[in-house]
C-alpha cells in the first residue's frame, strides 16, 4: 500500500515536481513514535555553469562559489552532525542516509588536480577556506585524517573529465556541532532564514534535538540531450526532535516534576491513592504545532521561489485519519499525495503559516519500512595498552541478501593487527569478504585506511573484529584533555545492492568511539630529562673514569689515608687549621 | 662420555622445558608477546606476524607503521605453517635457536679465551666454571626462557651475536664474518662488536698458526668481507620487497625513536617529554653516547677483547634505544665467563638486588599505570631507571675487575693490596 | 668511591653480623608504629576534590513533588515483583523502562562454582543523552539483592524512578545506563565483564546493546518496604575487587553532596557513631584496611573497579528523618556533577586510606610501613647469606640458575685457590678494617651449595597450587572437610618433612641457613611489590609473617618446641581460621565466597596466600622443625 512508502521515495516525490526551477525549497514533517517528530528541510538552488564560470551568481551564495572555483572542486559534500538515529524505532534514515554524516563534521570532494600532491594540495586549501566560511574547525583536516576512499563513494553529479578527478574525505569525530555553524549555513540561502520555511531554524531547537545533521551537496547536472550543465546547490537539514522538550518554552527550559493533578494514574493498580500514582501513558500522539515545536513562527513563503502551482513547501506525512488544522491569515492551498498519507501546503507570501496538531488517539499507524542493515560498532577490552573493535551488522530483510561496503578511517595511533581481523557470518561458515582494499598507518603521516567488500546472507549477523594496539604519543601532542580519550571516526557503510534508486546511494554510519590512550606525566619534562641524563651520567662516568685512570698501590698515592676516616682525618685538621688562624 | 651424557641431559632439559611450557599454557606466548618488557616494536613477534600477512597479501610491510623487523625474516617465516593455527614449527624453531646460542656460549667458554688470551692470561686463570655450567646459566636463565617463549626476534640476534663470539675465539674468519654480518643486519648495533671481535679473532688466528698475519691485510680483509656481506644482505632484501623503504622502516626506527612504545630502557620516557626542537639533537647525543664505549673499551682493554665484547652487550642492554630483557639474558649469561673477575667485584649484590627488585616491581607498575589506571606513566619509568642503572653498575663493577685483574699481573706486588685510580 | 669502599669495608666486621636480627626487628617496631601514628592530625588530611569539573552540590535539584508519587507506586511494583519468577521479573522492569521510551535488554548469567549453580538476570536501560555521541556512559546499579540478601526495593524502585525522571532532562551529556543486577557481586561482574567482553560464554550471556565507555557507576542500596523507611546515615562503600579503589574525587564528591547539600550523615566501614577520636579514627582505618587486605567485593560497585570504572555504593543505615526523595536528589546531583566531567577521573588520590568521612592519608605517608615490614625479611635474608659462608658474593649471581656442576667445578677450583692465598688473609688481620677491602678477593670462602635449597624452596612454592586447586574446585559441602584435613595435615606437615629430610638426607647448617634465606628473600620482595598493587594485604600477611624472620633452628628441644608452637598458631590456616572467629565470620561462608571470588570476580587474594604466604610458613617451620630431629638424635 502507499503509506508503507519510504520516506526517502516520499521527499524524492516531492522533490521531482520543481526539480527544474533554478530555487526551491521544502519541508516534510513526519510524527515519529516515541513522541518524536522528524522534520527534513531541503533548499536547492540552481546555476547554470556558464553563469558560474562568469562568477555570475544568483542563488548559489558567491561566498561558497568562488571557494569551489579557487580550490577546483567539482563536486562537494560537506555534513555536520550530532547524535543518533534509532533506526529498531524510527526505521529507515531520512533520504536513506545519504545526506547525513558521522558525528561531527565529515567532508568528502571530488577535486580537479593532474596529480596526487596537486589534488592534497587544492584540498588543503578547499578544508581552510571552508573552516573559515562556517566557523568550524575543518583545517584540521590534515594528511593524517585525510583518506581517498576506493569503492564507498562515488560521485553524484555528472563530470565531463573523470580521469582527472580526485575523491578526498576527511572527517573530524570530535568536532561539536553548534549555532555558529547554523548561522553561516542559513546565511547561504536566499532566504537568509528570513522567510520561508528557513525561518523556523532556530539553533535552540535544532541543538537540543536528538538527532540533527545539516549536510552540503554540490555537483554538476547536465542534460543529456543538448549537454549544458548547471551547477547544483542542495542544502539539507534533517532533525529529529522530542516534542515533549522542544514545547517546553524558552524561558522555563527547567522539566520540573508536573503537578500531581497533571499526571494520569493508573487508578486500576490496587495500590493508587491521592500520593500513590502509576503514570500511565496514554497511547495518544502528542499535540503540537509549528511554532511550539520550531520555537518562532512560519514567516510565509520565500519571495524567489518563482509562483507556479506546484510549488509545495510543506509537507506532513501522518495517517489520513489525524487532523491537521492550518492557522494562517493569507491564502494557502493542500494538496494530497498518497493516499493521503501525505499532505503538501503551498505556504502564503508574507503571512505567518501553522500547523496545529491536536492532541489524538490513533488506531492506524504508517507502517515504516526497515532500514537495509542495523549496524553497531564497539570497543572490547580494557586497559590502555591494546583492545579490539567489534562490528556488528545485521541483515532484517528475510528473503534478499546484502552487499555493502564497510569504510574504516582510524587514526594513526590506534594500530591494527590486519591478521587479527575477523569476520563471520552466524548463518553461514564461508567467509563475508569479498574483496579488501587496506592502507596501514604511518606514524605521523597518514592514518588507516580499511574498506571491505562484504555480503551478508538474509536474515543474519555479521560480527566484524580485529584487535589493534594504542601507540603512546609525544607529550605535545596530546590535547588539552588527555585523559579523555581520542575519538575514532564513525564507520560509513555503503549499501550497494539493493541497488539506490538514484545516484545518492544508501549510507548507514555508526557512532564514533572513545580511545583511551596512555599518557605520560605531563607535569615533569625536566624531571625525566634530569633523571634519564643522571644514570647515563653514572653509566659514562663510572666506565670512563676507570677506562682513563691508571691504578697504582695505594701506599704510593702522595694524599693522605684514603676512606672514610681519611677523610674525616683532613676535614679535622682543616677545621683546626682554621681555628688556629683565627 | 660423562661430559656429553651431562651436556646431552642439559639440552633436552631445556628443550623439554620450553616445549611443557609452549603445550602446557598455550596463551602463554601471545601474553608474552604484548608484554612490552619482552618484546619491543623491532622484535614483537605478532608485529611479525602482521609483517607476514601483509607480504603473503602483497602488500608492502614497510608501507605502514607496524613492522620494523628485517626484511628477510618475512620469507624465512613464511614457510613455517602460520602460527595462530599450527604454532608448533614456530615454536619449536625458537627453541632450536635457544638451543644453538647455548651451544655457541660452551664453544666460547671451551676455548678458554676469557681468561686467557693472547697477550693476557690472569693470575685466576684457574678460577672457571664448566662450559656445560655456563651453558645451563644462559639456558636456565628464566630473561631466556621468557624470551624464547614470547618468541621474540631477538632470539635469533642473540644466536648470531654468540656464534659470531664462539667463531671468533675460534679463529674461524668466514663463519665469523657471516654470523656477525647477519646479527648487525637483524639487529644494527652489533655492528659495535665488530673490532673487539676482530681483535679475538686475530689472536685466536695468531695463536693457531705460529706467525701472527700481518694485522693492517686482515683487517682490511675482515673489514671488506663484512661490508660485503652486509652489502649482500641489503640487496637481497631490496631485491626481495622491490624497494629500499625496508631502510626506513627498519634502520630509520631505529635511529628516529618514531615508536615510543615504553620498554625496559631509557630512551621512551625520554623522548615522549622531549621538547620538539631539541629532539633530533638528543637522538644524535643519545646515540653518540651508545657508541662512544666501543672504541674506549676496544683501545684500553685489547688484551681480553672477549670481555669487551661482552661488555658491550652489557651496554647495550641499557643504552640501546629498544631494550629488552632478551638483551639483559644475553650479557648475564656472558658474565659468568669471567668467573675469575668474581671475587674482584664490589657492588654486585647491590646491583643484582637492584635488577630483582625491578624485575619484579616492573610488571606490577606497568600494570598499575596501563590498567588499573591508579599510577601514571612516572611509576613504570622510575623502574626503568633501577633496572638500567643495576645494569650498568654490574658492568662497570665488572671492568673495573678486569683492570684490576691485569693490574695483579703487570705488578705482582700490588696483589691483594688496596689500589687508587689517578 | 673511596667513601663507598670505606663502606664495604665494614663488611667484614664481624660485629656488623650481630646487627641484622635487631635492625630487621627495629623495621617491624617502627612499621607497626608507624601505622599507629597514621590517624593522627599531623599524618592525615582533609579530603578535598581536585578535578574542578565536578562541582559537587552547584546545582538545585528538582527530583520532588509528583516524582514521590510515582516512586511509591513504583515502590509498589517492585514489591510485587518480589515472589515471582525471575523472567517474570524482568519482563515487567523492562516494561516500566520501555514505557518511558529507553532501551531495554537482558541478560542471563549462571555460574557454577564449587557444585552450586548462582543463576540469575540482569536488566540494564540505556538513556541515550540528547547531547552525547555514544562516546561515554555513567551507571546507576540498583542490585535485586544486597549484600545481606534483602530484597533492595526501595532502591529499585528508585532506580525506575530515576529513569523517568533523568529521561525529560536534556542535558546529559553522557549516555546514563540504569542497571538492575540480579544480586549484589555476581550480576554486576557478569554485566561489566560482558559490557568489555571479557566474559566466558558459556555461563554469561554477551549485551545485546552498549553503549560508549563507563566513566563512574553509583550503587544504591535501600532494602526498605513497601511503605518505606526513613533513614539516618548514608553509608558509603568504595572497596573494589583485589582492594583496588576508586578515585577519591568521586568518593567525595558523593560525601560533599549529601552531606553539604542534602545534610545526611555519611559513614564508612560500618563505623556509623564516629565521634573522631584517635579510637574510632584506627579502628575505621584498620576496618578499611582489612577490608582491602581480604580483596573481597564489598557491594555492586566492587566489580567495576578492576576495569577502570570509578564506582561507589550508597546504602542506607539507621533510623532517622531522611526519606528516599533525599537520596534521590543526591543521586541527581551526583549524576549532575559526573555529567560535567570532561575526562575521566584522573586527578585526585587511588591509593588512600580513609578515617573518617572527610579524613585521609595518602599513600606517601602510609606505604613505608608495609614497605618497612617487608624489607626486615629481605635484611634477615642478607645476614642469612653472609652467614652461610661469610662471603660478600650476592645471592642473585648469574650463575645461581646453574646446575650442582658448577658448583662442584668451582669448588674444586677454591679449593686449590684457597691454600696459595691464605697469606693475604693474615694480611688483613694487621690492616685496619676498611683497608681490607681488597684481600676478600682471595679468602678461601666456603663455597655454597645453591641447589638444593633452590630447588627446595622452589618445588614447596610450587605445592601451593594443590591447595589452591583444591579449595577452589571442591564442592561446598566437602569445604569444611578438607579445611578441616588441611588445619591438621599442616600443622604436622613440617615434622614430617623434616623427618624426611633428616632420613632420606639429612641438611647440612649451611643448606639449612640457605633454604630459610632464599625463602625470606623471596617473600621479602614479593610482599614490596604487592604492598604496591594492595597495600593492607601485603601490610597484614608481612606482620603475621614476621617470626619467620626469627626463628631458627636450634638443638634445644625445648626452645624449638616454643618456635613451633608459635610458628603453628601463625599458621596461614588456623590464622584464617582464629581470623574468621575474631571477625565473627562463619568459616564455611568464608571459604564458599573465596572459591566463588576466584571464580567469578577474579580474586587473588588466595594466590598471595597459598603461593607466597603458606610456603614461607612451611619453609620457616622446617627449618625449626629440623632441629626436632637433631635434638632427637643427640638426646
Amino acid at each position: 500500500m502507499l503509506s508503507s512508502l519510504s520516506l526517502f521515495l516520499l521527499s524524492a516525490f516531492v522533490a521531482l515536481a520543481s526539480a527544474a526551477s533554478d530555487y526551491h525549497e521544502q519541508l516534510l514533517l513526519r510524527p515519529l513514535p516515541q513522541d518524536t517528530l522528524l522534520a527534513s528541510f531541503n533548499f536547492r538552488s540552481n546555476e547554470s555553469q556558464t553563469s558560474f564560470e562568469q562568477q555570475n551568481f544568483r542563488y548559489v551564495p558567491r561566498s561558497l562559489g568562488q571557494i569551489l572555483q579557487h580550490a577546483h572542486t567539482q563536486e562537494l559534500h560537506l555534513r555536520f552532525s550530532v547524535g543518533r538515529w534509532d533506526a529498531e524505532n524510527w526505521g529507515q534514515r531520512p533520504w536513506q542516509g545519504s545526506r547525513e554524516g558521522g558525528t561531527g563534521v565529515e567532508l568528502w570532494a571530488w577535486i580537479e588536480a593532474e596529480s596526487e600532491e596537486q589534488a592534497f594540495a587544492r584540498w588543503l586549501t578547499l578544508t581552510n577556506a571552508l573552516s573559515g566560511l562556517f566557523c568550524a574547525s575543518i583545517n584540521f583536516i590534515d594528511a593524517t585524517k585525510t583518506i581517498r576512499p576506493v569503492m564507498a563513494f562515488s560521485p553524484e553529479g555528472d563530470h565531463r573529465n573523470a580521469p582527472n578527478l580526485h575523491l578526498l574525505h576527511g572527517t573530524l569525530p570530535h568536532e561539536v556541532v553548534c549555532t555558529e555553524n547554523l548561522t553561516p549555513f542559513l546565511k547561504l540561502l536566499p532566504c537568509k532564514g528570513k522567510a520561508g520555511i528557513s525561518s523556523l531554524l532556530d539553533g535552540h531547537k535544532l541543538f537540543d534535538a536528538s538527532f540533527q545533521t545539516m549536510a552540503i551537496d554540490v555537483r554538476p547536472v547536465c542534460n543529456l540531450d543538448d549537454g549544458n550543465c548547471s551547477l547544483e546547490m542542495e542544502q539539507s537539514v534533517d532533525m529529529v526532535l522530542d516534542i515533549a522538550r522542544s514545547k517546553r518554552p524558552r524561558d522555563n527550559p527547567i522539566p520540573r516534576p508536573l503537578p500531581v493533578d497533571q499526571i494520569e494514574c493508573d487508578s486500576s493498580k490496587g495500590y493508587n491513592a491521592h500520593d500513590t500514582c502509576f503514570p500511565l501513558n496514554k497511547g495518544t500522539e502528542p499535540g503540537w504545532t509549528l511554532e511550539e515545536v520550531f520555537g518562532k513562527p512560519l514567516r510565509g513563503s520565500c519571495p524567489l521561489i518563482e509562483d507556479s502551482d506546484d510549488t509545495n513547501s510543506v509537507c506532513i506525512n501522518t495517517p489520513p485519519e489525524r487532523t491537521v488544522d492550518i492557522k494562517s491569515d493569507g491564502e494557502f492551498r493542500e494538496t494530497k499525495f498518497a493516499s493521503d498519507t501525505l499532505r503538501c501546503y503551498k505556504l502564503p507570501v508574507g503571512a505567518d503559516f501553522d500547523l496545529v496538531l491536536p492532541e489524538q488517539k490513533m488506531t492506524t499507524g504508517l507502517n515504516r519500512p526497515d532500514p537495509q542493515l542495523f549496524a553497531a560498532r564497539s570497543i572490547n577490552g580494557h586497559g590502555q595498552e591494546r583492545g579490539s573493535t567489534q562490528a556488528i551488522i545485521k541483515n532484517p530483510s528475510t528473503t534478499e541478501p546484502v552487499e555493502f561496503v564497510y569504510l574504516e578511517s582510524l587514526p594513526w595511533f590506534m594500530k591494527p593487527y590486519l591478521h587479527t581481523l575477523r569476520a563471520h557470518v552466524d548463518s553461514s561458515s564461508e567467509s563475508p569478504i569479498k574483496e579488501t582494499y587496506y592502507r596501514p598507518a604511518l606514524d605521523r603521516h597518514r592514518g588507516t585506511h580499511l574498506e571491505l567488500r562484504m555480503v551478508i546472507p538474509p536474515s543474519s549477523t555479521l560480527t566484524l573484529t580485529y584487535e589493534f594496539e594504542k601507540a603512546i604519543l609525544r607529550y605535545t601532542e596530546y590535547p588539552p584533555d588527555a585523559n579523555r580519550g581520542f575519538d575514532v571516526a564513525p564507520a560509513v557503510i555503503r549499501v550497494l545492492s539493493p541497488q539506490a534508486a538514484d545516484k545518492q546511494g544508501i549510507y548507514i554510519r555508526t557512532t564514533s568511539l572513545l580511545l583511551p590512550l596512555p599518557t605520560p606525566d605531563f607535569s615533569m619534562p625536566y624531571n625525566v630529562i634530569i633523571l634519564t641524563s643522571t644514570v647515563m651520567a653514572l653509566g659514562f662516568g663510572n666506565i670512563f673514569n676507570l677506562l682513563v685512570r691508571r691504578f697504582v698501590g695505594a701506599d704510593e698515592v702522595p694524599t693522605t689515608a684514603g676512606g672514610l676516616k681519611g677523610i674525616l682525618q683532613a676535614k679535622v685538621a682543616g677545621i683546626k687549621a682554621k681555628l688556629g688562624r683565627a | 662420555m660423562a661430559v656429553d651424557k651431562q651436556k646431552a641431559l642439559l639440552f633436552g632439559g631445556a628443550a623439554a622445558l620450553r616445549l611443557l611450557l609452549f603445550t602446557v599454557f598455550p596463551g602463554l606466548p601471545s601474553l608474552l608477546a604484548g608484554r612490552v618488557e619482552v618484546s619491543t616494536p623491532v622484535t614483537s613477534f605478532k608485529r611479525l606476524q602482521e609483517g607476514l600477512f601483509l607480504y603473503t597479501h602483497n602488500v608492502s610491510p614497510y608501507d605502514g607503521g607496524l613492522y620494523h623487523q628485517a626484511p628477510l625474516l618475512l620469507p624465512l617465516f613464511s614457510l613455517l605453517p602460520n602460527p595462530s593455527h599450527h604454532p608448533f614449527a614456530t615454536n619449536l624453531v625458537f627453541v632450536v635457536v635457544d638451543l644453538l646460542s647455548a651451544y655457541a656460549l660452551a664453544q666460547v667458554a671451551q676455548s678458554g679465551t676469557a681468561a686467557v688470551s693472547r697477550l693476557f692470561s690472569s693470575s685466576r686463570r684457574d678460577l672457571r666454571w664448566s662450559s656445560a655450567a655456563i651453558a645451563a646459566g644462559f639456558l636456565y636463565n628464566p630473561f631466556t626462557v621468557l624470551t624464547c617463549l614470547a618468541r621474540s626476534t631477538s632470539a635469533l640476534t642473540n644466536l648470531f651475536i654468540l656464534t659470531a663470539m664462539a667463531k671468533a675465539s675460534q679463529g674461524a674468519s668466514i663463519t665469523f664474518t657471516l654470523a656477525l654480518s647477519f646479527a648487525a643486519y637483524l639487529g644494527m648495533h652489533p655492528i659495535l662488536l665488530f673490532p673487539p671481535l676482530l681483535i679475538l679473532l686475530y689472536d685466536a688466528r695468531a695463536a693457531k698458526s705460529k706467525t701472527a698475519p700481518s694485522a693492517w691485510s686482515f683487517t682490511i680483509t675482515h673489514t671488506l668481507g663484512l661490508t660485503a656481506v652486509s652489502g649482500g644482505l641489503l640487496v637481497a632484501s631490496a631485491l626481495l620487497t622491490g624497494s629500499w623503504d625496508f631502510l626506513a622502516a627498519t634502520y630509520g626506527v631505529r635511529l628516529l625513536l618514531s615508536d615510543l612504545t615504553p620498554n625496559v630502557g631509557l630512551w621512551w620516557y625520554f623522548f615522549i617529554e622531549m621538547f620538539d626542537s631539541f629532539r633530533e639533537f638528543f637522538l644524535g647525543v643519545f646515540w653518540l653516547h651508545a657508541a662512544s664505549y666501543m672504541p674506549g673499551l676496544t683501545i684500553r682493554l685489547h688484551k681480553q677483547p672477549l670481555f669487551v665484547a661482552c661488555t658491550l652487550t652489557g651496554i647495550f642492554a641499557v643504552f640501546i634505544p629498544y631494550p629488552s630483557i632478551a638483551d639483559a639474558a644475553l650479557y648475564l649469561s656472558l658474565v659468568p665467563l669471567f668467573r675469575h673477575l668474581f671475587p674482584l667485584m664490589r657492588y654486585t649484590f647491590l646491583a643484582s638486588a637492584a635488577v630483582l627488585y625491578a624485575s619484579f616491581l616492573g610488571p606490577a607498575f606497568y600494570h598499575l599505570w596501563i590498567y588499573a589506571g591508579s599510577g601514571n606513566a612516572n611509576f613504570f619509568y622510575a623502574i626503568t631507571l633501577v633496572w638500567s642503572l643495576g645494569l650498568s653498575v654490574i658492568v662497570g663493577d665488572s671492568l673495573f675487575a678486569a683492570l684490576r685483574d691485569e693490574l695483579d699481573v703487570e705488578r705482582p706486588e700490588l696483589k691483594g693490596k688496596e689500589v687508587r685510580r689517578i | 668511591m673511596a667513601l663507598i669502599s670505606s663502606i664495604l669495608a665494614l663488611r667484614r666486621d664481624a660485629r656488623i653480623l650481630k646487627i641484622p636480627p635487631y635492625l630487621s626487628a627495629l623495621c617491624i617496631v617502627i612499621g607497626i608504629a608507624w601505622l599507629l601514628v597514621l590517624p593522627l592530625n599531623e599524618y592525615s588530611r582533609n579530603t578535598y576534590v581536585s578535578e574542578n569539573a565536578l562541582l559537587p552540590g552547584q546545582v538545585h535539584t528538582y527530583f520532588t513533588g509528583s516524582e514521590h508519587n510515582v516512586f511509591r507506586a513504583y515502590r509498589q511494583e517492585v514489591h510485587a515483583m518480589i515472589d515471582r519468577p525471575v523472567e517474570e521479573r524482568s519482563q515487567r522492569l523492562g516494561d516500566i523502562f520501555r514505557s518511558n521510551n529507553l532501551k531495554v535488554a537482558t541478560q542471563k548469567y549462571s555460574y557454577h562454582v564449587s557444585n552450586r549453580t548462582i543463576a540469575n538476570e540482569n536488566v540494564y536501560a540505556i538513556l541515550q543523552g540528547p547531547r552525547a555521541d555514544a562516546t561515554e556512559a555513567i551507571v546507576l546499579i540498583g542490585a535485586w539483592k544486597n549484600m545481606d540478601d534483602e530484597v533492595n526495593n526501595s532502591g529499585v524502585a528508585l532506580v525506575l524512578t530515576l529513569a523517568r525522571y533523568f529521561k525529560r532532562w536534556s542535558l546529559w551529556s553522557k549516555d546514563i545506563i540504569f542497571l538492575v543486577s540480579g544480586d549484589s557481586t555476581t550480576g554486576p561482574q557478569a554485566w561489566v565483564d560482558a559490557y568489555h567482553d571479557g566474559h566466558d560464554e558459556r555461563y554469561v550471556e554477551s549485551l545485546k546493546i552498549k553503549s560508549g565507555a563507563l566513566q563512574a557507576a553509583v550503587a544504591v542500596d535501600y532494602p526498605a518496604g513497601p511503605w518505606g523507611h526513613r533513614y539516618d546515615k548514608l553509608h558509603v562503600l568504595y572497596d573494589g575487587v583485589n582492594g583496588q579503589l576508586p578515585n577519591l574525587d568521586l568518593f567525595n564528591t558523593a560525601v560533599q553532596i549529601a552531606s553539604s547539600q542534602m545534610g545526611i550523615g555519611c559513614a564508612i566501614q560500618r563505623m556509623f557513631d564516629h565521634r573522631d577520636s584517635y579510637k574510632e579514627r584506627l579502628q575505621t582505618m584498620l576496618r578499611g584496611m582489612v577490608s582491602q587486605g581480604l580483596g573481597h567485593a564489598t557491594g555492586p560497585h566492587s566489580s567495576f573497579i578492576p576495569y577502570h570504572v570509578d564506582a561507589i555504593t550508597l546504602s542506607t543505615v539507621g533510623d532517622g528523618w531522611h526519606d528516599e526523595m533525599s537520596l534521590g536528589k543526591t543521586i541527581e546531583s551526583l549524576f549532575r556533577s559526573l555529567n560535567n566531567l570532561l575526562e575521566h577521573l584522573h586527578q585526585s588520590f587511588f591509593f588512600y586510606l580513609l578515617i573518617q568521612a572527610n579524613r585521609f592519608i595518602s599513600i606517601g605517608t602510609y606505604l613505608p610501613s608495609a614497605m618497612l615490614i617487608a624489607v626486615n625479611f629481605s635484611i634477615t635474608s642478607i645476614a642469612l647469606w653472609v652467614a652461610s659462608g661469610r662471603s660478600t658474593e650476592p645471592i642473585p649471581n648469574p650463575a645461581s640458575t646453574a646446575p650442582p656442576k658448577d658448583d662442584s667445578a668451582a669448588k674444586k677450583d677454591i679449593a686449590a685457590l684457597s691454600t696459595e692465598s691464605r697469606q693475604p688473609e693474615m694480611e688483613l688481620v694487621e690492616q685496619d678494617d676498611h683497608k681490607a677491602l681488597v684481600p676478600k678477593a682471595s679468602t678461601a670462602i666456603t663455597e655454597r651449595h645453591l641447589l638444593f635449597p633452590l630447588l627446595s624452596v622452589l618445588t614447596i612454592h610450587f605445592l601451593g597450587l594443590i591447595p589452591l586447586y583444591m579449595f577452589n574446585t571442591w564442592g561446598a559441602e566437602n569445604l569444611s572437610r578438607l579445611y578441616l584435613t588441611f588445619a591438621n595435615g599442616t600443622t604436622l606437615l613440617p615434622l614430617v618433612i623434616a623427618w624426611f629430610l633428616s632420613e632420606l638426607r639429612p641438611l647440612s647448617t649451611q643448606e639449612v641457613t640457605l633454604i630459610q634465606c632464599f625463602s625470606l628473600l623471596l617473600l621479602g620482595m614479593i610482599l614490596a611489590a604487592l604492598a604496591t598493587l594492595n597495600f593492607s594485604q601485603s601490610f597484614l600477611i608481612g606482620v603475621l609473617a614476621t617470626p619467620l624472620s626469627f626463628v631458627r633452628k636450634t638443638n634445644k628441644t625445648w626452645l624449638t618446641a616454643i618456635q613451633l608452637g608459635f610458628l603453628a598458631v601463625l599458621n596461614p590456616v588456623m590464622v584464617a581460621q582464629w581470623s574468621a572467629k575474631l571477625l565473627g565470620a562463619d568459616l564455611q561462608e568464608v571459604l564458599v565466597l573465596a572459591a566463588q571470588g576466584w571464580h567469578v570476580w577474579g580474586l587473588w587474594t588466595q594466590v598471595t596466600v597459598w603461593l607466597i604466604w603458606f610456603p614461607a610458613w612451611v619453609l620457616g617451620s622446617v627449618v625449626v622443625a629440623g632441629g626436632v630431629m637433631e635434638g632427637g638424635l643427640v638426646g
